[in-house]
């Protein structure tokens, strides 16, 4: 046993016992440290806000020169754009509608299957299913919008024209079309997200109380998670207004305002489409150049207040649900 | 259900009689084994000598502590002494306050944010919840072990040789020293030996808890505190941890936090009990579970709630 | 009844939530079925010899001797449809035959000088030669063959005339045979119609074979080879054996498009066994092979994507979408691990939270604004470099576009770290510093990896940005970092609307969308891999 004894001492030889009290030098190396180091990685995650602000200031500068000689209400309310005549128009009213038009339209197209589609993923079926399901929409939600806006001008467009005898087969509907498939598996997943974070306690109430699934979900899941489908709702529209390359391929590209307001068939114009299109033929420093310079304040400021929309709408559902 | 409740306290009581026998058995063995490890240590030099000094003062001292979160408390005017060389083990029921005085002693708590202490917490003579208390020189020299074994997602080397790391010592020899020591030390060296290079995740829950010890021991701390070790294993890998605890009392001081009260009795010399976050009562193993004075402690320890 | 009213509506409502799964699904395969099926045909496909030509002409591939006996052999096939074609020219194409008389007349005249003939006879001679040529030509126009016949009996008359035998002008009567035996059958106010219609054969037969073998090369690259695909080569047969015409059914209706038989409308004439030989011998001529042309991904194009492949698009992508990630990956994962670790709530954390929300919602398009007016025209000439679109602004745009992406991922990793790891390394007496770099990085570090690979796929998919930041349809490979470069992404846009070129070759212009899209779908991929790894790992391994 003294042999196991002395095998089991692992006691140093006091090499040196270590203070348990900082010294003053120590203290304050291990201050400035700490601090020095908190500051660097706050400063480097204040590269955001750097960016955020960059960003603002100088899409706005660059804007700013069309601002301050054509008028503002020009811009937002007439319909007239016809920047590289002699007397140019700036009026950017039919762009802007442009794009609400096919936002709206896709949404109308979105809203429906993708709510289904969350209440479908969070309720009714096994985890099975939803693990095959969860790719489908994932890749969706991976192909780049080049592919989309291709499939909408190779093979969506011939095919309006030849089955349905659209005049032209990029057009505001078609436009649509695509943006609401694009638009899809953003509102999946939140509205899903948010759905699911009902509980169970909700439900388990409602079909105790002899309710049948559809009436549980309709009476009392959707309702409860109202907001974040709401956010859903505004993310999805975000993500339709804000696409670009899938609108200048196929949504005709017509400076016009449909009329009457329900003939989808008809080419319009939006502003991403706008600024893409005129950005590689206008001369730098010109009018022109400097009012879809303006367009993009107008976007930006558009998806910003979307933005702070859709986190009220997700604050208050994830205050509901009691989720951190 | 009043007969079931005292068929119960009875069967307890005749556990605790069993215990209490086994206890005095083991005690006195201790006392013959502890005079023997003194000879063994007078026959030594200077080491010896520092030993006796450590041995004779407390190592852990806590005087009105007291320790809050946000406004929860979680524990207060708690005063006792923790004696060198020994095993004191913490028993009370759920929420007690006994995981969050362990962790108070190494300061692990800090990651909490919002808290606030009160009193005096002594480890080797110093007050560590002083503004200028060195952190990482207390916490090397306060090793703990946690409820769930956490061996980090490295090689078994790795994990053990952490601490020496931390310390600066690189030179391979002496890692491996190190850990061949620790691992001894902690009962694992035998298992593991032929491949230390393989993943920690892949040994078993025992051995990763063993391990977990290992990485403690690396750091050649005074102290170590033991949260509940074998709450997440089986009764076997409990009684090998049971039996290397016994082993490394000689050579260290040992706070176990434990819901098991036979577990308690088994291994500590002194016990303490809290309950609420406050501390009941605080005395060697044997009279609490014996003769308790406090009738809280008896209620407890009689399994009449708890 | 209530009840089954319920009961109906509630069956009703699962249906409808099932439809729109499967509506879903429907949409993903209409999309990408197609578009892989017509893809996978720029790599996998059936080659003719034009294209092998091409391929050793242009990129040194291929064996040259056993190619050359190839051309042989189809040379030998085709010189059959040649002669045909040219014999029946002859009959139609009275201009060429005319000029064909006078040149033999001219031709003759100065062989006559070197005779050492009178001058009398040489006048004689020279007369009665003219009065063939004429002869000829009279008969050459005309479109009575009665007068035809005449004038080519009479000139028929003089094949033995001493003077013309072994001559030049013995031309002038094989000419004359064969202009007789070409218009035998043909009925001679069609000829203007036949001139038309040979025409547009002959069109064909050059898309199909290519330029004559004695005739000089083309300037541009694609006139240079026939049909390289053999499936372009059947549409091209079957051009040639049939005619579409609008024609007036009824008076007042639309034109209805209707399908002629080549070989019907030629009946009669020379050029009737063209249609059958071709017919037969089209895979002698072209021998269609199967080929896996896997070097699509790394050859470069002839100019419009007309030959080639996107070797270029991809690297380009591949540099542009790697240079973003370098310069985005620092930056996420220290912001996130401060988020995670130092970040307290106070009101910098919530401005610096809405600010990344910002970013992940502004517009792509908006982006490639910012890239222009920010890192073209102020920051990179702020450093003294060019302020033109180049690799380096694009990739540093894509860069703050992707940062919100890679900060929610990593984010998400670390907090997805187990609170006991940083417990145990604390415990042990490492600093805060110490326990994030060296135990809760390494453990979160599966999870932001996977962040990085869905960023890489989301950035590689990006058109907008790069518009005016830094892509260009046609160029060279970058040579640094500060020349502009082709990608996948802007390529497929530039193919699919811009290049009218490209619409003869869909094969490319789905082949360059299709590699896109397979890229970013390899990527998510190992993305899932990676996190289902993670799972496991997580939850014990």
């Amino acid at each position: 046993m003294n042999n196991t004894l002395e095998s089991w001492r692992l006691r140093p030889a006091a090499e040196k016992s270590q203070s348990l009290v900082l010294t003053p030098l120590e203290d304050l190396k291990g201050f400035i440290a700490h601090h020095l180091g908190k500051f660097l990685l706050f400063l480097i995650t204040c590269s955001s806000v750097i960016a955020v602000f960059l960003i603002f200031f100088f899409v706005i500068r660059q804007s700013l020169p069309f601002l301050t000689k054509f008028s503002l209400t020009e811009f937002l309310a007439t319909k007239s754009w016809y920047p590289e005549a002699s007397e140019p128009k700036f009026g950017a009213l039919s762009l802007i509608v442009g794009s609400l038009y096919v936002t709206m339209v896709a949404l109308v197209f979105a809203v429906p299957t993708g709510i289904l589609a969350a209440i479908f993923l969070s309720d009714i079926v096994s985890f099975k299913v939803r693990a095959f399901v969860k790719p489908v929409i994932e890749i969706l939600a991976a192909i780049p919008s080049v592919a989309y806006g291709f499939f909408a001008v190779l093979v969506l467009a011939p095919w309006m024209q030849t089955k349905w005898g659209f005049t032209t087969g990029t057009n505001a509907l078609n436009a649509s079309i695509v943006l609401s498939i694009m638009a899809l598996p953003t509102v999946i997943s939140v509205a899903e997200d948010s759905i699911s974070a009902i509980g169970r306690e909700l439900r388990e109430a409602s079909y105790a109380l002899g309710a049948t699934r559809f009436e549980t979900l309709f009476k009392v899941v959707i309702p409860a998670a109202h907001s974040g489908i709401i956010a859903a709702i505004v993310l999805g529209m975000m993500r339709a207004i804000g696409e670009t390359m899938v609108v200048w391929m196929a949504s005709g590209n017509a400076n016009q305002i449909p009329s009457p307001w329900w003939n989808l068939s008809q080419s319009v114009r939006t502003m991403t489409a706008t600024i893409a299109g005129d950005m590689g033929e206008t001369p730098k420093d010109s009018p022109h150049y400097w009012s879809l310079f303006a367009i993009g304040v107008v976007l930006l400021i558009m998806t910003f207040l979307l933005n702070i929309i859709s986190e009220y709408f997700l604050a208050s559902s994830k205050k509901k649900t009691g989720r951190s | 259900m009043l007969a079931k409740g005292r068929e119960k306290m009875l069967m307890q009581k005749g556990n605790i009689k069993m215990l209490i026998s086994a206890l005095q058995t083991l005690q006195d063995k201790k006392e013959t084994n502890a005079l023997s490890t003194v000879e063994m240590k007078d026959k030594n030099n200077k080491v010896a000598e520092e030993e006796n000094k450590k041995c004779n003062c407390a190592v852990v001292e806590a005087r009105n502590f007291g320790f809050y979160y946000g406004s929860t408390m979680g524990v207060k005017n708690i005063t006792m002494e923790v004696h060198p060389c020994s095993v004191t083990a913490i028993i009370g029921p759920s929420g007690c306050g006994k995981s969050t005085f362990l962790r108070s002693i190494n300061r692990i708590n800090d990651l909490i944010p919002h808290i606030r202490t009160e009193g005096v917490m002594m480890v080797n003579g110093h007050n560590v919840y002083d503004k200028n208390t060195n952190l990482v020189n207390l916490r090397q020299q306060v090793g703990m072990v946690f409820q769930e074994p956490n061996p980090f997602a490295k090689s078994i080397f790795d994990n053990v040789a952490y601490g020496p790391r931390l310390q600066g010592i690189n030179i391979r020899s002496k890692l491996q020293q190190i850990v061949e020591e620790s691992l001894k030390g902690a009962a694992l060296w035998d298992e593991v030996k032929d491949d230390l290079k393989k993943s920690a995740l892949a040994l078993s829950g025992g051995q990763q808890q063993r391990l977990c010890i290992a990485r403690a021991l690396a750091t050649k701390p005074d102290i170590l505190l033991m949260d509940e070790p074998c709450s997440a294993l089986d009764p076997i890998a409990t009684g090998k941890i049971e039996d290397l605890i016994d082993k490394l009392q000689r050579d260290y001081t040992i706070v176990i936090v434990t819901h098991n009260m036979q577990q308690a009795a088994r291994v500590s010399e002194r016990t303490a009990f809290f309950c609420l976050g406050e501390l009941i009562e605080y005395d060697s193993t044997a009279k609490i579970f014996r003769n308790p004075s406090k009738k809280q402690t008896e209620d407890y320890v009689t399994g009449r709630f708890g | 009844m209530r009840l089954i009213i319920r009961r109906i509506t509630d069956k009703a409502f699962t249906c409808l939530t099932g439809t729109s799964i499967v509506l879903l699904t429907l949409v993903l395969v209409i999309i990408l079925g197609p578009m892989v099926w017509r893809g996978a045909k720029a790599v996998i496909f059936k080659d003719t010899i034009e294209f092998r030509k091409m391929q050793l002409d242009l990129y040194n591939r291929g064996s040259s001797e056993d190619l050359n006996t190839e051309i042989a052999e189809a040379k030998n096939v085709r010189a059959v449809v040649y002669e045909i074609i040219n014999k029946f020219k002859h009959g139609i194409d009275t201009e060429e035959l005319i000029d064909k008389s006078k040149q033999i007349y001219r031709q003759f005249g100065k062989e006559l000088r070197y005779k050492g003939i009178t001058s009398e006879e040489y006048q004689k001679i020279r007369s009665l030669a003219r009065d063939l040529r004429d002869r000829l030509q009279a008969a050459f126009e005309s479109n009575d063959k009665k007068i035809i016949k005449e004038n080519i009996d009479y000139v028929l008359q003089y094949r033995r005339n001493e003077y013309f035998v072994d001559t030049t002008a013995a031309e002038f009567f094989t000419l004359a045979e064969d202009f007789y035996k070409t218009i035998e059958n043909i009925d001679l106010n069609k000829r203007q119609e036949y001139a038309a219609s040979l025409q547009q054969i002959e069109e064909v037969i050059f898309q199909l074979l290519g330029p004559k073998p004695d005739e000089p090369l083309p300037a541009l690259t694609m006139e240079r080879y026939g049909a390289t695909r053999w499936d372009l080569a059947v549409k091209l047969l079957d051009k040639l054996l049939w005619s579409q015409q609008w024609i007036q059914k009824e008076a007042g209706q639309p034109l209805v498009k209707i399908r002629f038989s080549r070989a019907e409308e030629f009946a009669g004439t020379k050029l009737e066994s063209l249609f059958g030989y071709i017919n037969n011998n089209f895979d002698k001529m072209l021998k269609p092979e199967f080929r896996f042309y896997w070097q699509y991904f790394i050859d470069d194009s002839t100019p419009g994507h007309y030959f080639g492949g996107v070797g270029p698009e991809i690297l380009g992508t591949l540099l542009l979408t790697l240079l973003a990630m370098l310069f985005v990956f620092p930056l996420g994962v220290i912001s996130a691990a401060y988020l995670v670790e130092c970040a307290s709530d106070n009101i910098a954390v919530r401005i610096i939270r809405m600010c990344i929300n910002t970013l992940a919602g502004v517009p792509s398009i908006v982006f490639g604004l910012f890239g222009l007016a920010f890192f073209i025209l102020f920051f990179i000439p702020l450093f003294g470099g060019p302020s033109k679109p180049c690799v380096l602004a694009a990739s540093l745009t894509l860069a703050v576009l992707t940062l919100p992406v890679m900060i929610r991922a990593s984010e998400e990793a670390i907090r997805s770290v187990p609170q006991a790891y940083k417990e145990a390394s604390l415990g042990l007496g490492a600093s805060r510093f110490s326990t994030l770099v060296k135990v809760t990085l390494p453990a979160a570090l599966p999870g932001i990896l996977t962040g990085l690979i869905l960023s890489l796929s989301r950035v590689a998919g990006e058109t907008a940005p790069i518009l005016f930041t830094g892509a260009v349809a046609l160029g060279p490979l970058p040579k640094s970092l500060f020349d502009p470069t082709r990608t996948l992404s802007y390529g497929s846009y530039d193919i699919a609307v811009g290049d009218r070129l490209a619409m003869l070759v869909p094969h490319q212009q789905y082949g360059m969308v299709v590699t896109l899209v397979l890229l970013i779908l390899c990527l998510n991929a190992l993305a899932i891999i990676l996190r289902a790894k993670v799972f496991r790992k997580l939850k014990g391994g």
